[in-house]
């Protein structure tokens, strides 16, 4: 029972991974750290499995377990942060697809995302995931109408950021 | 154009970027350990439990409690220890009551809220013992102080008068307990303090 409940857990994140890596994306600054976070969240997945009883997606139940891992139950290992780790894991802008402003504003976007808050992020996050805000709401616990002025907050504090 | 709504774009080709894991990877990391914040407030709590309820052990096998029957303190002696023992078994099913609320499938807000009220228990706990240790202290000595001739028999033979006694050991006990307040705030502060800023940040309300 044990084997097949493994075996059905890993082929799940095995597919859905991506959205556990994009977490960690947003959430580390360096190879290290992603790492270790992309580690924590599978132990949590796994911990948490057994009571995923197949009433939404897995992936819809991923993005709970992964967001409340990355931002309440991790801890960060002491690491300095190195800039060079930063420019490495960068996201990656593939150059064919856009001019040089908007590349270069997307590189800046990025930036300031990296620049928000735990609870800046996940907002964010579930954003571009395409997330409607009754989910970003029930995901992070609040009304859905204060999601929406946080996410409308959280695009004014980007712009601040881009434009100082 | 809204910047978000360019990043939303662009968002979905990140994912050719992404590491890619094989399935033998992803099964080695469900069989390591989790070293996650939770895991280190539940050690820390037990750690306390087993702490606190020491120190009674240690103070009966010393033969302090003999002393207190001496001068007759008896009948407070068995009061304070039923009471203590009710405290400590309330305070350990509370906990683990808080711990067992913890799921990482609830909503970021009340998952962090269990995680926060299990952590209280425990302060409260401690608080509770901190303030136990205190009064009985000051219970004693004001009893022997008062109601026993200990103090003055022991100011005599050391030629030092008995009020100084008193102070001197309320003193003592003050800066002790003043020393394990300040500990317990640097622990659970370094431990908790991400976690507090996160948990006010949601719950304030954008004007």
């Amino acid at each position: 029972m044990n084997k097949e409940l493994e075996h059905s857990f890993v082929t799940n994140l095995e597919q859905n991974q991506n959205i556990v890596h994009k977490v960690c994306r947003i959430y580390t600054n360096d190879a290290d750290s992603h790492n270790d976070l992309f580690q924590e969240i599978t132990i949590q997945l796994w911990k948490a499995y057994p009571k995923f009883r197949g009433d939404s997606k897995f992936s819809t139940w991923m993005y709970r377990v992964s967001l409340n891992t990355a931002i309440t139950l991790y801890r960060k290992s002491k690491r300095s942060i190195k800039t060079t780790d930063f420019d490495t894991m960068d996201f990656k802008i593939k150059a064919e697809e856009y001019d040089d402003e908007v590349e270069q504003q997307l590189k800046l976007m990025y930036a300031a995302v990296k620049q928000l808050n735990d609870i800046e992020k996940a907002l964010v996050f579930l954003y571009l995931e395409d997330k409607s805000y009754k989910e970003i709401a029930e995901t992070m616990g609040i009304s859905e109408v204060n999601a929406r002025v946080k996410m409308n907050r959280v695009k004014t504090k980007l712009k601040k950021i881009l434009n100082p | 154009m809204d910047e978000l709504e360019l990043l939303k774009k662009d968002w979905k080709n990140q994912e050719e970027g992404l590491p890619k894991l094989s399935y033998n990877e992803i099964y080695k990391m469900i069989l390591k350990k989790s070293s996650s914040m939770v895991k280190w407030i539940f050690i820390i709590s037990v750690l306390e439990f087993i702490l606190w309820s020491s120190i009674d052990v240690i103070v009966r096998l010393s033969g302090h409690y003999d002393e207190l029957e001496v001068h007759g303190l008896e009948g407070f002696s068995i009061f304070t220890t039923i009471l203590y023992y009710s405290i400590l078994v309330y305070f350990m099913v509370q906990f683990y009551l808080n711990y067992r609320n913890i799921q990482t499938t609830d909503s970021a807000a009340v998952l962090m809220k269990n995680i926060l009220n299990t952590r209280k228990t425990v302060k409260r706990y401690v608080w509770i013992n901190i303030g136990f240790l205190a009064l009985t202290t000051l219970v004693v000595v004001m009893y022997t102080a008062f109601y026993t001739d200990v103090y003055a028999s022991k100011s005599t033979d050391q030629e030092v008068p008995a009020y100084l006694i008193i102070i001197t050991s309320l003193i003592v006990v003050a800066i002790f307990l003043g020393l394990l307040a300040l500990l317990y705030r640097l622990i659970y502060g370094i431990l908790t303090r991400k976690l507090k800023k996160n948990y006010e940040e949601l719950q304030k309300l954008e004007v």
